[in-house]
This record gives structure tokens, sequence and C-alpha cells, in this order.
């Protein structure tokens, strides 16, 4: 399977008469691209607003993002999700890098959405704020869950999907500044060089503890939580094979857009040949029964052996329940007698005493923690919010809390905020950017 | 000027040898002995020098500390000092103690030495800052100057780095850490992948620490004569959650009067309900017995099968909540249910 992901480097976005793309300049018809917000009677009220790396603001409550695209050729840029189901990973796709599109509540917000600061000192907390960005903002009359912890953020989410593959179309007649080329031989069918090397898989547990439909991951528009771990090309993930879901606490959170750059995957490809011999994704999942894990790390275990994995990396995405399924994929795996290396983040408390994941095992021995979800965050008022900053403290964001004894509102009046890093979008990048590390103090 | 306490036994207080590991504690508005060489280096003064015989602390603990403590309380002091206790394990234990129990009772840095053969080190390196130092008396300078470089950090306000920078034993305390060269965790993860499948040493993120593992109680033999209580971390409040409960990453626990209730009526008819936001809730909300089971309880109850079920239930949210946070609430609970001598627990999650 060949894959060529053309690149279009956005060095600007601005508000224009036309939607198009020329030079590095993304300009955006916005009641064009409004138009194409609205076509979910859902949503109730939309507006589109451009923000920058070192901007002074505040988005809150941030729910998805996104990176735009077009599928040469036509078809949909999420098979299965935003169109009809195709085989993604295949052909050519074109995007438009180094920004995103970013689904952001006008209102309500939810346990499994977060924060974004572009400016200041927040910055340094996630993937986001050194994007581009196209801010999608705006409110649905899902009146069902509007007080709702859990929030499905259905119309939201498609909304950001319809808007990313309407930008996409800028370049859709466009040659590519450059194009990066993913391509792996079939597996029986590789030289013998490659053979001699060590084969390396990467093991992706995509977030999926929902047994109600509308919160999971979905792998071509199918509920993660209802499939079994299964094989996938890698370009299938970066071609947007998965989409996020809207239920893991913010800073363990996979966005589509890390699904679509997933560093891991691009790195691995990159060792291709030269150090490893890649074999491909093991695309497993996070179920909340026991049985479930345990049958899903068989599962992983049974293919990497089947297929003569030597090394694994496995990669979580979330924390609490679901380590138990990062573990115990880790240790099925070593007890097959392949090497892993695990990627994660930790809760270790506000204090730092706690145990970093539910369940440790020794032969968890290689870890890379990619940060403390309960870490506390003070951060000053920001010039401006886009969203709504009480949805922090009034909506049970998963870092947000709306009185607590000693620390008060997570929301001061000044507009000045504390919170948990859970709270932070995307803030632990467990898809592999994290520039941070847990480390004993 | 900052200020600083030095804390240190009869031998190095100048008191004399073990002949004298009896005396009683003393505090001194002056420099003594190695309370000198601390003044030298530290961008503090040091005021006050405690002197302790390593036997009274040992065989009086609880009343060698109250005495200090209350010597203290009207010092004013921005950080302390003990030892340095080298490879004195009785030493090293004092240093320990009233370390503890000042950074408890001032909140103040506390950060003593001592050699890694000794007991103290432990013991109480969880509880204080404590540098690895030399097996004796020799090392004494440089002991001291380890100390009170780190010590200047704190005074002056410095970023403080990771232990294994800084030279303190671990803690067990982790936090994270934006790295220097900000080498992101994919480059970090094929780094540690390759050495592994290289056999080359490799140095996990995550070292597993060791477990805390409670033995499971034996089973009791006869429950109609028990009394029973039900204990969750599902999150089951009255409707109005009167205690404040949080949703995720509990602090608090809430117990609730069932006596006279045969079942828990739902959210729908203003009961109760479940405000934990780690799985869905409709099931729990409908019928709360799901997660508490007071209904099977009560026609066990009648049955005979058990003797009572406890007066209340008592609740917390498990999401999120972390293991440390869980253990005192565990505790605190567990306390009342044995005042209340309740002989067992019914433990439900989600």
């Amino acid at each position: 399977m060949k894959l060529e992901l053309g690149n279009f480097y956005v060095k600007d976005i601005e508000f224009g008469a036309k939607t198009a793309f020329d030079d590095g300049i993304l300009t955006i018809n916005k009641e064009e691209a409004l138009e194409v917000v609205f076509k979910d009677n859902h949503i109730t009220e939309a507006d589109l607003r451009i923000v920058k790396p070192g901007d002074m603001v505040r988005l809150v409550p941030v729910k998805e993002a996104i990176e735009p695209r077009f599928r040469v050729g036509g078809g949909p840029v999420f098979p299965g999700v935003t169109g009809k189901l195709r085989q993604a990973g295949e052909g050519e796709t074109r995007c438009l890098k180094d920004m995103s599109v970013l689904v952001v509540g006008k209102h309500w917000g939810g346990f499994q959405d977060g924060l974004i600061d572009m400016g200041g000192e927040g910055a340094k907390y996630t993937h986001f704020s050194s994007l581009k960005n196209v801010v999608l903002v705006a409110d649905t009359d899902e009146e069902f869950e509007q007080r709702e912890q859990q929030k499905k953020n259905h119309a939201l989410r498609w909304a950001g999907m319809r808007l990313a593959e309407y930008l996409g179309e800028a370049v859709k007649d466009l040659e590519p500044e450059d194009t990066d080329t993913y391509e792996l031989e079939p597996l029986t069918k590789r030289s013998k060089e490659l053979d001699e090397l060590p084969c390396v898989a990467i093991v992706m547990q995509p977030q999926s503890q929902m047994e109600e439909k509308g919160y999971n991951d979905l792998n071509y528009g199918w509920d993660t939580n209802r499939m079994l771990p299964t094989f996938m090309h890698p370009n299938e993930i970066l071609d947007g094979a998965m989409i996020s879901g809207s239920f893991m606490p913010c800073s363990s959170k996979w966005a589509t857009y890390d699904f679509q750059n997933f560093p891991l995957i691009r790195r691995l490809y990159q060792e291709h040949g030269k150090t490893v011999n890649f074999v491909g994704v093991i695309m497993s999942n996070l179920n909340v029964a026991l049985e479930q894990k345990e049958r899903s790390a068989q599962f992983v275990a049974q293919m990497a052996k089947s297929l003569g994995v030597d090394a694994a990396i496995v990669t979580e995405e979330g924390y609490g329940n679901p380590d138990a399924d990062y573990i115990g994929c880790l240790v099925a795996l070593e007890d097959a007698g392949v090497k892993t290396v695990g990627v994660s983040n930790e809760a270790t408390g506000r204090d730092g005493g706690s145990q970093p994941l539910v369940t440790l095992d020794p032969k968890a021995d290689a870890l890379v923690s990619t940060g403390n979800v309960s870490e506390l965050i003070k951060l000053p008022p920001m010039d401006e919010v886009i969203g709504e900053l009480e949805a922090l403290a009034r909506d049970g964001l998963s870092g947000g809390w709306e009185d607590d004894e000693i620390l008060g509102s997570s929301v001061k009046e000044d507009g000045s905020i504390i919170m948990e890093n859970n709270a932070m979008f995307c803030g632990d990048r467990i898809a592999g950017w994290s520039p941070k590390t847990m480390k004993e103090f | 000027m900052k200020k600083a306490v030095v804390y240190l036994n009869q031998f190095f207080g100048q008191i004399g040898g073990e002949d004298v590991a009896d005396h009683a504690p003393e505090i001194r508005e002056e420099k003594v002995g190695a309370a000198m060489l601390y003044d030298q280096l530290l961008d503090a003064e040091v005021t006050h020098t405690v002197i302790c015989g390593d036997n009274f602390m040992g065989s009086n603990t609880e009343e060698a500390v109250e005495i200090i403590l209350d010597f203290l309380k009207d010092v004013d002091f921005d950080i302390f000092f003990a030892g340095p206790a080298f490879q004195a394990g009785r030493y090293g234990m004092a240093c320990g103690e009233i370390g503890k129990a000042v950074k408890e009772e001032f909140d103040v840095p506390v950060i003593s030495s001592m050699n890694i053969e000794n007991p103290g080190v432990e013991v109480f390196k969880k509880d204080i800052y404590i540098f690895p130092g030399g097996h004796s008396a020799a090392k004494m300078r440089d002991d001291v100057k380890k100390i009170t470089d780190f010590g200047n950090k704190i005074l002056n306000g410095e970023k403080l780095l990771p232990a294994e920078e800084e030279g303190y034993y671990k803690r067990g305390i982790r936090h994270q850490y934006f790295l220097e060269d900000e080498t992101p965790a994919y480059e970090r993860a094929i780094d540690m992948l390759l050495k592994k499948i290289n056999g080359e040493e490799f140095e996990s993120e995550l070292p597993i620490p060791e477990l805390d593992l409670v033995e499971i109680a034996p089973a009791i033999e006869d429950l109609s004569e028990t009394t029973i209580a039900l204990v969750t971390s599902g999150g089951i409040v009255p409707v109005d959650n009167p205690d404040k409960i949080q949703s995720a990453s509990a602090t608090r626990w809430g117990k609730y009067d069932i006596s006279g209730m045969d079942r828990l009526e739902n959210r729908d008819s203003n009961n109760f309900k479940t405000i934990h936001a780690g799985y869905d809730p409709a099931a729990a909300d409908a019928d709360p017995n799901v997660v508490v089971p007071v209904d099977a309880m009560r026609k066990y109850e009648e049955e005979g099968r058990i003797g009572k079920l406890h007066d209340y239930f008592y609740s917390t949210v498990g999401t999120g909540t972390t293991q440390k946070e869980a253990a005192r609430m565990g505790k605190e609970i567990a306390q009342e249910l044995q005042d209340a001598n309740v002989q067992a627990v019914i433990l439900t999650s989600t």
C-alpha cells in the first residue's frame, strides 16, 4: 500500500472573498464556510475565528482538532464517517500543514473537553498552540446532553470534520510543496534485507470505554468498543481511518489531528529498512470489563506471534481504568517473547505521591512517560476567551472544578485559572509529541 | 537575611560522647559546633542550634519532639537542617524524626545528610530531603557543603531540578517535567526500543516501584451474626450531593443513612443518583441499587443470611482519584466502620 501525503504549508490564514490557498496564505470565505457548518440543523449558532501562535487568546471548551485535507480523486477524508466507506491509506491525500480546525463549544463543555492557551505561559502545554488554527465556535440544540457531564458532541465534531474537508478543497487543483510517501511492502513479499531486521509493530489502544454508542473513537466509522484487536496498515491511520471520540479526560486524548499525524508511526517509518522492519499496526482498544481487557491482550499477543513481531511499541489513549489494558497488553507481549516499550502518561496526584499507573508489573520495564494528568496548573488571565471560560468550572471538565476548600473555583473573577493538567487539550501528547517526562522530586 | 536552625546530637553539639547520649533537648541562641560551618556556607544566618542526645530522642521520641517543637514555636526561621548523621543509625533516625515533625508543624524546607547505610534514609527520605553523605565525620565539610548548596537554591528561589540532578535520595514523588532539550516522546520511545532490541542498557522513565499489596482477609464463617456495610467508589449520593463529592479526582467521601430503606430510590424520584464521571450513569441513575445493592442486602437480612446491614453506606468517586487520596479516604472510612462494630464490608466499584 502506498500513500502520498502532499504538504501545503500554511503560513497565514485570513478571511476573504474566496476560499483559496495561494503562496502559503489560506483565505477563507467565512459565509460559505459557515454554510458548510450549518448543513446540520442541530447547529444553532456558529462563528469562525482565526488564532495564531502567540495570540493572547484562551480557547475553552475545546472538543476536537482536525487537519484540513483533500482526498485526490474525491471521496471522504474520513471514510465511513463523513462519507461512504472506502479504503484509506492508498493513493494521494493533500494536507494543509501547520494548521488545524479547532472545535470549541460556545457555551457548554464536559468531562472530555479541554483548554488551549495560544500565547503566554500556558502555550507550552499543548501542541495546538504551535499551529495556526481556524476555530469553529458553535452551539447546538442537543439539549439532552447540555447539562450532562459526558457529551457526545456529535453535531460539533461532525461540523468540524465537514469544515476541515471544505478547507481541504482549497488545494484540490494545486501541486503540493513536497510530498511524504509512505509505503510498506506486503508482509510475505519483503526483501531478504528487510526480513533480517527486527520486526516491529505499533500497538494502539484508542479510547473505547463507553458501552453506549457516540462517545468512542471510530475505526472507519465503527465503534472501537465493538471491535476485537485487528491488524491495520499504518497508512490507514495517517489517512483518516480513525477519528477521535468524546470521552477521555482531555490531556490523555488523541484528537483526530493526532491520528492523522501520529508521530510514533511516522518516526517508525523513518527507521523502516534501516534499523527495523516495520510490520504495521495492531489496533486494539480499551474496554472496561476485565474479560474484555484480557481478550484484547490475548488477541494482540497472538497477532504479534503470528506476524513474527520481535518488538512493539504499545500506546494508550487514557489513564486510570485503561492502565489495566495497557499494562496487561505489555505483559502479554513480553510473555510472548516480544520486547516492548510503552508510551503513556501517569497519574501521580497533585502532590506527586501516588502510584503512577493503576496497575504495574515489573515486566513493563521500558516505559516512556508523557506527563502527570493531575499536575496543578495556574495561568493568568488572557486578553480574550473564545468559548466560555466558566465552562471550565461549571461543566465538569475533568481538570476543572466549581469549588474546592483550599483552591476555590477553577475560574477566578479576574479571568485567571487553576486547573489540573487533565483539562489541557491533548496536553500529554501521547501520540508522541510530548516534550514532557516524569521525574522524581 | 533569612534565618536557619540547625539540629545536632550531643556529640556534634559539643556536649559529650556516648556517656551523655541521654542529654535532654536544649536550644541555644547561638551557633554551636557544626552550626558554625553551616553559618559560613549558607545565604542565611544560623540563629539557633538545637541539641539533643541520640538516646533521649530514641527512647522518648514523642517527648523530645514535643519539647523541640515547643522551643521553635516562637523562633522565626526559613529553613531547618539536621545532621549530617553519616552512618550513625540513632542520629540518622533522630534527624528524621525531628525533621519530619518540623516540616509538618512549620512547613519550612528540611534538609539532612546521611550515608546510604543509615536506616534513617529508608524511613524518612519521603518526608524530608536527605542527601547521600560520608561514613564518618571526616566528610563533615563535604556533606554540609552539599546540603547548604541545595538550601541556598531554595532560599534564593532558584528552580529546583529533579532529585537525580540535585542529588538527594529519591522520594517516590513524581512530577511532570519539561525536558531541557525538548526531545519528544516519539524519539525517546524509538531510542528505548532500539536499545532494548539490541540488548543495550536503557532507562525506563517509569521504574516500577515496589507494590503495596494488601493481603486478602480470611473468610467469615458465619454471616448470620455479621453486620455488613456497603462502601462504594461508584459515586452514589443523595441527588443534591450534600458532601460535594467531586465527579473525578475525588478527595471527599460521604456517609448516608439507609436505616429503614428497603432499597435506594432513584434520581427520578429525587433520591439517589451517581455523580461519577467515569462511566455511563444511565443504569445507576435509573436504579442506584445496581451500584449500592441495598435491595439485595435487605433480602439477605430478611432471610437471616446476614446479621444486619449497617445503617449507613459510604460513597466516593473512584475515577481519576489518586491512590494516595483513596488510601486516606479508605482509612477514614475503615475507622468509622470499626468504631461502629461493622465486621465486614462489601466494596462496590462501577
